[in-house]
């Protein structure tokens, strides 16, 4: 090649540098966003961290892990990185538990299966905060409240301040997070199950295995890399979660259902606590990676596990 | 076993559905009524919540603020994120294959650990209260666009590429009169994703906006609760009203999304 390049060969190679250059520009648009959007300011939110700048006095300093110090002393802080990780884990493991058996059932060709799971995923469509502030109504001690109205209907009991104790405002929170998502990530599965060839089933039917057999034999392991997007996707959503408590029990009872999402825009934005807010998302972006890296490291080496 | 089937999941399903029954069987009712016996049938039947709402509310200017936002949103986040699917498909060069992984880190950051300087960004840019503003900040949704879009494309035969090319077709012709073509189901689901996210986000908006003629819809619904708290029938209406949007777009994109989520999450 090298010896055969003759003059006329130049503008065909001027040509191909200037396609190379033409297609490189078509991720000018992405790559600015990401940059301004995104890289600059966590980069900037990491080196805020360990300053004390107010956003006001240009004339800040470094001040070490003071700011971090700062926050693992707050009971503000600290219970709203209870309560996300509670409300993460907790909205992980029972939406994963509905959504798999509700996605086999929905691919069962019954009557009504197409209606039950435009229902089931309608939940996930409208605002989630809209939603919530619908469910303080239904959730609430007075005459609104359907929850309470049917309990004592039914059973003659309550009210339960399903709000106003920290334990059940928790539970409520985390219930409400389950029904919004159930359907959605149910319909995830299923479009997994859909690609199922059907003769592992006809198979497995031949060899006499029971409907249990099949369901743990067959289609859980096939599930698997269905389950890793899922629980990946609902960790990250959970860690993320603002408007539902917010909408629901803004943060309350006391500190029960404060969220971290909720203090870094209290302190990073609204109190001008910048050093501490910055800290607070360090914190978190550092919890998002390591909750990342662990659920793709346990649910791939089960993957490979199952596959093998 | 099937008819027990059935009707298990039909009751099931109406039990979730029982929410929304509840916000819409309330609206046609006086806050008496609601009180008294909150799942019934209206009876008397009132429109008079909705004279309120209508009243009270600035809908119109929310509803427009929202579709303002929501549609330049999704043009510029899909039409940015195809453009660099079309870009790592036509060059899948090393570089770029680690250009590729740095935006995709982007997807773990979540927006609450950017909020912070990028708020200080904003408000130096003069962006803050601003619904071009919350455009801008909504643009960092490209990287999400592309990621998915990319798995699509990847999928399109490179022949047609190679064949546009030698009937002389550039860079840019390929991309609008080929490849954006041929990515259709994927651009379409992107798009619906996009859709839903800006148009139910409230986490950004309140953030970024604070002037109430900027208010998107959500914003307006939730900065109402106060105004309703001793009429929530009424808040009820406001609620359903401020819902019809997205049933209508569900209804519209039902089927579509069904499918396209599976196709989505099956490829990627």
């Amino acid at each position: 090649m090298a010896n055969e390049r003759r003059p006329d060969l130049r503008p065909a190679r001027l040509a191909r540098w200037r396609e190379a250059l033409a297609v490189q520009a078509f991720f000018l648009p992405t790559v600015l966003s990401f940059v301004l959007l995104v890289a600059v300011p966590s980069v900037l939110t990491i080196a805020l961290s360990f300053t004390n700048f107010d956003g006001y006095s240009f004339k800040f300093h470094f001040v070490g892990l003071s700011n971090y110090r700062a926050l693992f002393s707050d009971p503000q802080i600290t219970a709203s990185l209870y309560f996300t990780i509670l409300y993460a884990v907790a909205t992980t493991v029972i939406v994963t538990v509905i959504a798999i058996p509700l996605a086999v059932i929905v691919n069962i060709n019954f009557a009504g299966h197409k209606l039950v799971r435009a229902v089931f995923f309608f939940t996930s469509v409208p605002s989630l905060l809209v939603l919530a502030l619908v469910w303080t109504y239904i959730l609430s001690p007075l005459g609104s409240g359907v929850i309470n109205y049917l309990l004592y209907g039914l059973f003659g009991a309550g009210p339960v301040q399903w709000l106003s104790d920290n334990h059940l405002a928790q539970l409520s929170v985390i219930m409400v997070g389950v029904w919004a998502q159930a359907g959605w990530h149910s319909v995830l599965y299923l479009g997994y199950l859909q690609s199922v060839p059907g003769d592992y089933y006809d198979a497995a039917v031949v060899d006499g295995a029971s409907v249990m057999r099949r369901f743990f034999g067959i289609t859980l392991p096939l599930l698997a890399p269905a389950m890793t997007v899922s629980v990946v996707l609902l960790m990250i959503s959970g860690l993320r979660v603002y408007e539902l408590p917010l909408a629901l029990t803004q943060g309350g009872p006391v500190y029960s259902t404060y969220t971290v999402t909720q203090n870094i825009l209290l302190y990073g934005v609204s109190n001008g606590k910048f050093g501490e807010g910055s800290a607070l998302s360090a914190v978190f972006l550092a919890l998002v990676i390591a909750v990342l890296f662990a659920i793709f490291g346990v649910l791939r080496h089960r993957e490979s596990r199952l596959f093998k | 076993m099937k008819l027990v089937l059935s009707l298990v999941m039909l009751a099931l399903a109406a039990g979730a559905a029982l929410p929304f029954y509840y916000i819409v069987v309330n609206t046609f009712k006086t806050p008496e009524q609601s009180a008294i016996s909150p799942l019934a049938l209206p009876s008397p039947f009132t429109l008079q919540n909705y004279k309120n709402v209508v009243n009270s509310v600035p809908l119109l200017q929310s509803f427009g603020n929202s579709a303002y936002v929501t549609v330049l949103g999704v043009l510029a986040t899909v039409l940015f994120g195809s453009m660099a699917a079309y870009a790592i498909n036509m060059r899948r060069t090393k570089a770029n294959r680690v250009l590729r992984l740095v935006l995709i880190t982007a997807l773990a950051i979540p927006f609450q650990v950017t909020v912070v300087p990028l708020y200080e960004m904003m408000v130096k840019s003069g962006l803050v209260n601003s619904l071009s503003g919350l455009v801008v900040v909504y643009m960092a949704g490209a990287v999400f666009c592309f990621f998915i879009i990319d798995g699509y494309m990847s999928t399109i035969p490179k022949e047609l590429v190679e064949a546009a090319k030698i009937d002389g077709a550039g860079v840019v012709q390929i991309y609008a009169r080929i490849m954006m073509p041929l990515s259709m189901p994927v651009l379409a689901t992107v798009a619906i994703f996009q859709t839903i996210g800006i148009w139910n986000d409230f986490l950004v908006a309140n953030t970024f906006l604070s002037s109430s003629s900027k208010y998107t819809i959500v914003l307006q619904v939730y900065s109402s609760v106060g105004e309703f708290t001793t009429n929530w029938p009424s808040f009820m209406t406001l609620t359903t009203i401020s819902l019809v949007p997205m049933v209508v777009f569900f209804l519209i994109i039902q089927r579509k999304i069904i499918g396209g989520l599976a196709a989505g999450a099956v490829k990627g």
